[in-house]
């Protein structure tokens, strides 16, 4: 998945595991831009009596680049704390939660906002901030929309925060994409056939832990002003997230733990799919460990990506001729290394200079569009993935359509990619999958699938 | 990740306050993650106790060869080189 369960030691810690990074600039506050970092993958949503919650011993940080130099200029950080209010109860809710500070709620999380610049100076921007319960059903959580908005908190100096469980917005068809990387639209041409039939969404009904902050854009800048001009390195941004833990942690033998040390990155995000299928298995863990500026050392393996070598094998005579290019994939460094240089695609640049990093890279003085293409930028909409990443965004397909090689002509003319690279997708038609929620505002996730009403992978 | 494990450490809370003690006398700082004042005196060593030091101290040897022992409490990590202290702990624990 784009980052779920992408290594072997983090999937063994969910509430560390961040699966989805977004950055976009704000359809409804243009002169804002929203980033939202998922955690905790796969929530069956009635997955009870101990509901889904936030670490409160995971230090939360998004990351942002705004000088090209791989080093993080601003960080925003996000602590947890949760306290239990009735502990002689075995229940998450003693009664119906109908507002964010009932005292039915029996296991409410607040958090803190810290912003460190580049001086490393931090401030708390907030502190005791509310998360909105779990989803659990019509009976505990009855106005579960009302709950949520008032988890939506203001930040000094403009913006907004909000932590707390949403639906899931990736979508992938993950039963299929595992088993041998069969697309089920086009598995009759797969090396194992079977009949070509429709996509199915491997994440429908499930919920995610978000963490979204709304930012002003000339709180991101180098120079501190609005960006306007999308030619101008000024403009562009790069993001990341990280979920740190102490380095020691010793387990008493009396139900709590003692961590102590400094912190520890176990997970990072940048791109998608990046720890995901492109670093292999031996270095998944070490990738996860590795600030972004040291991302040079990864490059081999976006020059000669495994999944690169696997499409022509898998689906044979598909592909021949990405299987006959050998050359360093000099397109996919650019697009999730450095990002696109002006030059490239008419009126459009998201780089960042020369030094490898992997980062969701953000034009801010590119406006959102009208009329969204969830191929994003191969689909001709410049708001869209790689230029940040949206909520809708169709990732998968874009960087399998990469990966095939259709974006290698953007850096190597005498490649013609074939045939088959342009029409990948683990769905039919290319479109929004049912069972996916959005919202048209923020924090741009929809309304968690509750407890009760959900069924997920019904059969 | 880093390849220290959750269960690999050796020491904390009262065990390892009494270890400063003992560190304060031999001490060789070979690495600082995070430079402390825990390297001061001998005298102002000796004046820590558990009820001025309230924080967690985890001590994990790191390196049993080179004799150094990583030394964590709140956010901050020493390496100090010390085999006579690595070998009194490993003693300890045999």
């Amino acid at each position: 998945m784009s980052s779920h369960r992408e290594a072997p030691e983090i999937s063994k810690d969910p509430v560390a595991d961040s699966t989805d990074l977004y950055a976009f600039v704000s359809p409804d506050q243009p002169d804002n831009v929203t980033i939202i970092a998922n955690y905790v993958p796969l929530e069956e949503p009635a997955g009870g009596p101990n509901f889904y919650e936030f670490g409160d011993d995971v230090l939360y940080e998004i990351k942002i680049d705004n000088d090209g130099d791989g080093d993080d200029d601003i960080i925003y950080q996000f602590r947890f704390q949760t306290r239990t209010r009735n502990p002689n109860s075995f229940l998450y809710n003693t009664g119906q939660i109908t507002a964010i500070d009932s005292p039915n709620w029996n296991r409410p999380q607040f958090y803190s906002v810290t912003r460190v610049d580049e001086h490393g100076k931090s401030t708390e921007l907030a502190s005791d901030l509310a998360c909105p319960p779990c989803n659990i059903g019509p009976r505990s959580t009855p106005n579960y929309q009302d709950l949520a908005e008032h988890a939506i908190h203001n930040l000094p100096g403009g913006g907004r925060v909000f932590a707390g469980q949403r639906a899931e917005g990736f979508y992938v068809d993950l039963g299929s994409i595992f088993d041998l990387a069969t697309l089920r639209p086009f598995e009759n041409l797969h090396l194992i056939p079977s009949p070509a039939k429709p996509g199915v969404n491997g994440t429908e009904g499930y919920n995610v832990h978000s963490i979204a902050i709304e930012i002003p854009k000339k709180f991101l800048t180098k120079d501190g002003s609005n960006p306007t001009d999308p030619k101008s390195p000024n403009s562009v941004i790069g993001v990341y997230t990280s979920a740190s833990r102490r380095k020691a942690s010793i387990l008493q033998g009396n139900g709590e733990d003692v961590d102590t040390g400094p912190w520890v990155q176990v997970s990072r995000l940048g791109e998608p799919l990046i720890n995901e299928v492109i670093i292999p298995l031996g270095k998944k863990d070490f990738w996860n460990s590795q600030d972004p500026q040291h991302d040079s050392q990864f490059d081999q393996y976006y020059d000669h990506p495994e999944l690169a070598k696997l499409l022509p094998v898998l689906y044979p005579g598909v592909f021949p001729h990405l299987a006959a290019y050998t050359k360093d994939r000099v397109d996919l460094e650019a697009i999730l290394l450095t990002g696109i240089p002006s030059g490239i695609i008419p009126g459009f640049q998201n780089f960042t200079g020369t030094t490898q990093a992997d980062f969701l890279r953000l034009n801010m003085a590119i406006p959102p569009s009208s009329k969204p293409n969830i191929l994003g930028i191969l689909g001709g909409d410049l708001a869209g993935f790689p230029n940040g990443r949206r909520v809708f965004d169709d990732i998968v397909a874009v960087e399998l359509r990469a990966v095939a090689g259709v974006t290698i002509p953007l850096v190597d003319p005498s490649f013609t990619p074939d045939a088959a690279a342009g029409a990948i997708n683990d769905f039919i038609p290319v479109q929004i999958p049912n069972g996916v929620r959005y919202a048209k505002h923020f924090p741009f996730l929809g309304e968690p699938f509750s407890g009760y009403e959900s069924r997920p992978h019904e059969v | 990740m880093a390849k220290l494990t959750r269960r690999g450490f050796i020491g904390q809370t009262t065990a390892s306050v009494a270890t400063i003690g003992v560190l304060a006398t031999v001490p060789t700082l070979v690495a600082a993650p995070e430079m402390t004042d825990i390297v001061a005196s001998d005298t102002a060593a000796a004046e820590l106790s558990a009820t001025t030091f309230s924080e967690s101290v985890v001590a994990h040897v790191s390196n049993l060869a080179s004799g150094e022992v990583t030394i964590m409490s709140g956010t901050k990590e020493i390496i100090l080189r010390d085999a006579d202290l690595v070998m009194r702990l490993l003693k300890a624990v045999r």
